[in-house]
């Protein structure tokens, strides 16, 4: 049992796993935030919906589309920037994901 | 017979065992969980691509300090790496001006540095170009080609056909540009004609070298014969145009740019404006045939100069 304890304590306190290869997926919230919103600005200047496909994957394998609606929509709930909200609404479209909420922002009218 | 003896190893074999166990359920079974990292800890490719989308970004909205604030914590070798990488990757991919002027700029300001990027920081932002020449010195005679015979070339270098004037500077940097116009500053007129617009093809030379890819090379030279860097070169084909920027190849020349070409397409040549061309009709050819083998397409060197005031 006191084996088990120090083996806990090392493992978990003392000298835990070192991970420095991580994927988007796992940066904080704020980080992935920003990170969406460059992709989508990225979008904007490359315009290259294969790329920005493939790097919304990194943070949902299955519906990479929603982590931009989400923001979108939760930049539209706290009053965020309008650009931003527009940028993501466009990227939404191109991916064929805009719901009826974000349409104002694709025409330019938030 | 005494069971004490065997206690102590028991004690240790028990710890370690112990120790064991925990290390493999904390670290392999149940490790710490990980969430709410930052992008300094990301694998090496997706932090390269996140400086990559800060820049692409900074492109877009042109705000520097949310670049900055987007890069905190990065290594600046990280940044250098993968800013200087998309900087010759738009470069070599003809990406319009004003973006790689976009992209220097932030380059700069983050204090990375390419050889193409300081060929877009020193070419004027307004278009059409303008050159002025900055008064070193005394403007020398602009050199007069004359054929001259062919000379024996060693057997790793292009073996130019009728001449061979070698112009590469290996491991030389690129020299400080010319061009007038530095950032911040404003551009000064010019009193004289512009050197682009006097420039015309002082020399076409095919190049035959075993093996090559069939290309144009062009060089770009002002009246000292010094090589121009920031030159736009337009080459353009039925159904196509492709663009390059003298001096991204600084061991070739800071003057020098070039294009892969295919037998059987007639190719025209402009420098500095699209629609001016230099040269025209132009189109690969074979080399000379060399014993028993078929002749191998040949490229074209040409060397373009300003005429004389």
């Amino acid at each position: 049992m006191v084996g088990l304890a120090l083996g806990f304590a090392v493992g978990w306190w003392l000298w835990p796993v070192q991970y420095t290869n991580t994927a988007p997926r796992v940066l904080r919230q704020d980080y992935r935030d920003d990170y969406v919103v460059m992709v989508a600005t990225a979008y904007e200047a490359e315009k290259d919906l294969e790329q920005a496909r493939q790097r919304l994957v990194l943070l949902d394998a299955e519906k990479p589309a929603a982590p931009v609606v989400e923001l979108a929509e939760r930049l539209v709930q706290v009053g965020g920037s309008a650009e931003d909200i527009t940028r993501l609404a466009r990227l939404a479209w191109a991916l064929g994901a805009l719901p009826p909420s974000l349409a104002p922002y694709l025409e330019g009218r938030p | 017979m005494s069971r004490f003896p065997a206690r102590p190893v028991t004690l240790i074999v028990g710890l370690a065992l112990g120790v064991a166990l925990g290390l493999l359920y904390t670290w392999v079974i149940d490790p710490v969980e990980l969430v709410n990292t930052y992008p300094a800890l990301l694998r090496t490719d997706y932090r390269q691509g996140w400086v990559r989308l800060v820049a692409l970004s900074y492109i877009a909205d042109g705000n520097l300090d949310r670049a900055r604030a987007r890069l905190e914590g990065l290594e600046q070798e990280d940044v250098a790496g993968a800013i200087g990488a998309l900087i010759e990757e738009y470069a070599a991919a003809g990406r319009p001006a004003d973006t790689l002027r976009s992209l220097t700029g932030l380059a700069e300001a983050l204090d990375v540095r390419t050889p193409a990027m300081l060929v877009y920081l020193y070419t004027p932002a307004p278009s059409p170009p303008v050159l002025v020449h900055t008064p070193l010195s005394a403007p020398t005679p602009t050199p007069v080609h004359t054929s001259v015979p062919p000379t024996p070339s060693p057997p790793a270098v292009p073996t130019l056909d009728p001449t061979h004037t070698p112009t590469s500077q290996p491991g030389s940097a690129l020299p400080s540009p010319t061009l007038a116009s530095a950032p911040g500053s404003t551009p000064l007129p010019s009193p004289t004609p512009s050197l682009l617009s006097r420039l015309y093809l002082a020399r076409q030379e095919q190049v035959c070298q075993p093996g090559q890819t069939p290309h144009i090379e062009v060089v770009v030279r002002d009246e000292r014969g010094a090589g121009l860097p920031g030159v736009e070169v337009w080459l353009v084909w039925t159904g196509g145009a492709d663009r390059a920027v003298t001096g991204l190849k600084p061991r070739d020349g800071a003057g020098y740019a070039d294009f892969n070409a295919e037998p059987g397409v007639r190719y025209a040549l402009s420098v500095g404006e699209l629609g001016r061309p230099l040269v025209a009709g132009l189109q690969i050819e074979a080399c000379p045939a060399q014993g028993s083998e078929a002749p191998a397409p040949g490229s074209w060197r040409l060397v373009v100069e300003p005429r004389p005031l």
